[in-house]
């Protein structure tokens, strides 16, 4: 199993597309990944999590990075297509409040 | 001459030996003298030499000319020979009138130079008067050899031997080494185990209090002997027969998440005593976290449940009241077999935001109703050979309905077993807190019963 992070700019900024599992072991991928990405004022950063397949407090900590690092650029932080199981546990942990969770995976335009 | 009963024939055998002899004694004296296997010279009483054989002239390169009553016998001695000649040698021949054997070194052609051994007698005239010195003279080389040789194997054995001592010393003192390093080695290992423990025992404490008219019962499991838990727990008086309970689970492992456990603890507990209310407890504790790590750029944070206990009424009802933050829902086994969680939503992991927003339910506990709280140790605990195979929040609720109702203890009790069935499985820390009001009860004054 492993983790793997795709990544594609658009017009309202980039898009981070992360399948596979995002775990203590692999969680630290997203988190350097994060640490090169150049984000700007007012834009917002997609996390498509459609092809995550496993998710845990790693993982929740990495999301929390990604949330951190784009308000400090300024940028806003959408998560995309988060899979019921992990939608569960985010819930649990109350931060279905603190992300902005958009249903669908779709290209934001 | 004849014996008796000798064969004929042997008087034969025995004139041919004697005819050999008589061969013998027709040899010359004089040839024999000069051809000896030894040296033979005589000297004067003051050393000059008046005889000497051809076997010792030729041993020395000498000629006899050159030597007969112009050499003394220490001019054919090395100077090492002279010296012991002085000072052993002739005050011994003196005093003894013979010497026998005694090593000396003589100088042969060049500068070579031969070992020999010399005995010589004084010989006497009729008057007693002491005449000359005769001298015999063995070629000692081979034994001096063989001397040498055996000096060398001695010597190389010694050698040998204190190679070999050396080497005992050596191995005895890397051995001592390896000895104190190993003692050095337990000793922190003993040392670590015990700052360890002493840590250990500050994140949880060491037995639960007694609290009046409730059951109270825990469970505390440490994934690894080594490592310093995670998940952590209190119940403590807070005034007015109030009593506060928290559990929760800390992100991370190892000495870095037991110190944030330990600030946790100790935030609550003094949080509680300033304002026992749950939702206030967890924001102040949010704040602290969030100011300590977050605000610092390294985010750390927890998930918890903080409860109050409180009489309701004078029949041992206890009214509850519990707020989480990002912590899995308390379970509730009532006295009529029922059971079902006690959901808290929308409280947020504790730390990560500088304002957290904290709900706070509550719920009353008759005689005979449990409540339990847990960390996902437990939930996340694996049953089945994939990370997938989770026991998982409904298992839960069905084992805890399977066994309602049923007493803070025996709760416990039964998920300890079942966690020990999980083996394997459970490979996170894990803590349980049981509390609940006992079904049986005198009808007294329900403070002052245990």
């Amino acid at each position: 199993m492993s983790l793997t992070i795709s990544h594609r700019d658009t017009s309202t900024g980039p898009v981070l597309h992360v399948a596979g599992d995002l775990d203590y072991e692999h969680a630290p991928d997203l988190r350097r990944h994060l640490d090169t990405l150049a984000l700007h004022e007012h834009q917002c950063l997609v996390v498509d999590l459609s092809g995550l397949e496993f998710c845990d407090s790693s993982g929740i900590t990495a999301l929390l990075a990604a949330r951190r690092h784009a308000h400090a650029s300024g940028a806003d932080i959408v998560l995309a297509a988060v899979p019921a199981n992990t939608l569960r546990v985010l819930a649990l942990v109350g931060l279905d409040q603190v992300f902005t969770i958009r249903a669908d995976g779709a290209d934001p335009g | 001459m004849s014996r008796i009963g000798e064969e004929p024939g042997a008087s034969d055998d025995r004139a041919a030996t004697d005819a050999a002899f008589t061969a013998l004694l027709e040899d010359s004296a004089e040839d024999l003298y000069e051809r000896a296997p030894c040296g033979y010279l005589s000297t004067l009483m003051d050393g000059t030499i008046a005889r000497i054989n051809t076997t010792l002239l030729d041993w020395l390169g000498l000629d006899r000319s050159s030597v007969v009553g112009r050499m003394r016998f220490t001019d054919l001695l090395t100077v090492g020979g002279k010296l012991y000649h002085e000072t052993h040698f002739a005050p011994l021949l003196r005093m003894q009138g013979e010497v026998h054997g005694i090593a000396l070194e003589m100088k042969t052609g060049g500068a070579g130079r031969l070992p020999v051994l010399v005995s010589s007698v004084i010989r006497h005239g009729s008057g007693g008067e002491a005449l000359l010195i005769r001298t015999t003279v063995t070629d000692a080389s081979d034994r001096r050899a063989y001397e040498i040789e055996l000096l060398r194997r001695r010597e190389e054995a010694e050698r040998a031997r204190t190679e070999a001592e050396q080497a005992r010393v050596e191995a005895e003192r890397a051995r001592a080494q390896a000895e104190a390093a190993l003692r050095q080695a337990e000793t922190d290992r003993q040392r670590l185990a015990e700052a360890l423990t002493a840590l250990q025992r500050s994140l949880v404490p060491s037995s639960l209090p007694t609290v009046p008219g409730l059951e109270a019962a825990v469970y505390y499991h440490t994934a690894s002997p080594d490592r310093l838990g995670g998940d952590f727990y209190d119940l403590f008086p807070v005034g007015g027969g109030r009593w506060a309970f928290f559990l929760g689970d800390v992100c991370g492992k190892g000495p870095e998440a037991a110190s944030l456990t330990s600030l946790t603890r100790y935030t609550l507990r003094a949080a509680a005593l300033h304002d026992p209310e749950p939702a206030a407890a967890l924001a102040t504790l949010n704040a602290v976290l969030h100011e300590h790590y977050a605000a610092a750029g390294d985010p750390r944070y927890c998930t918890a449940v903080f409860g109050l206990l409180e009489p309701a009424g004078d029949d041992g009802r206890v009214e509850v009241r519990v707020a989480s933050g990002g912590h899995p829902p308390s379970l509730v086994l009532r006295a009529d077999g029922s059971t079902g969680f006690l959901p808290t939503p929308g409280g947020l992991l504790v730390g990560i935001l500088p304002e957290a927003p904290f709900t706070t339910a509550r719920t009353v506990l008759d005689p005979g109703d449990t409540l339990l709280l847990y960390t996902d140790g437990l939930t996340e605990a694996r049953t089945g050979p994939t990370r997938e195979s989770l026991f998982g929040d409904d298992a839960l609720l069905a084992f805890a309905a399977d066994r309602a109702p049923a007493g803070a203890h025996a709760v416990i009790d039964a998920l300890t077993a079942l966690l020990k069935g999980f083996g394997d499985g459970l490979d996170d820390d894990t803590a349980l807190l049981a509390l609940g009001v006992p079904a049986t009860r005198p009808s007294t004054d329900p403070s002052t019963n245990p």
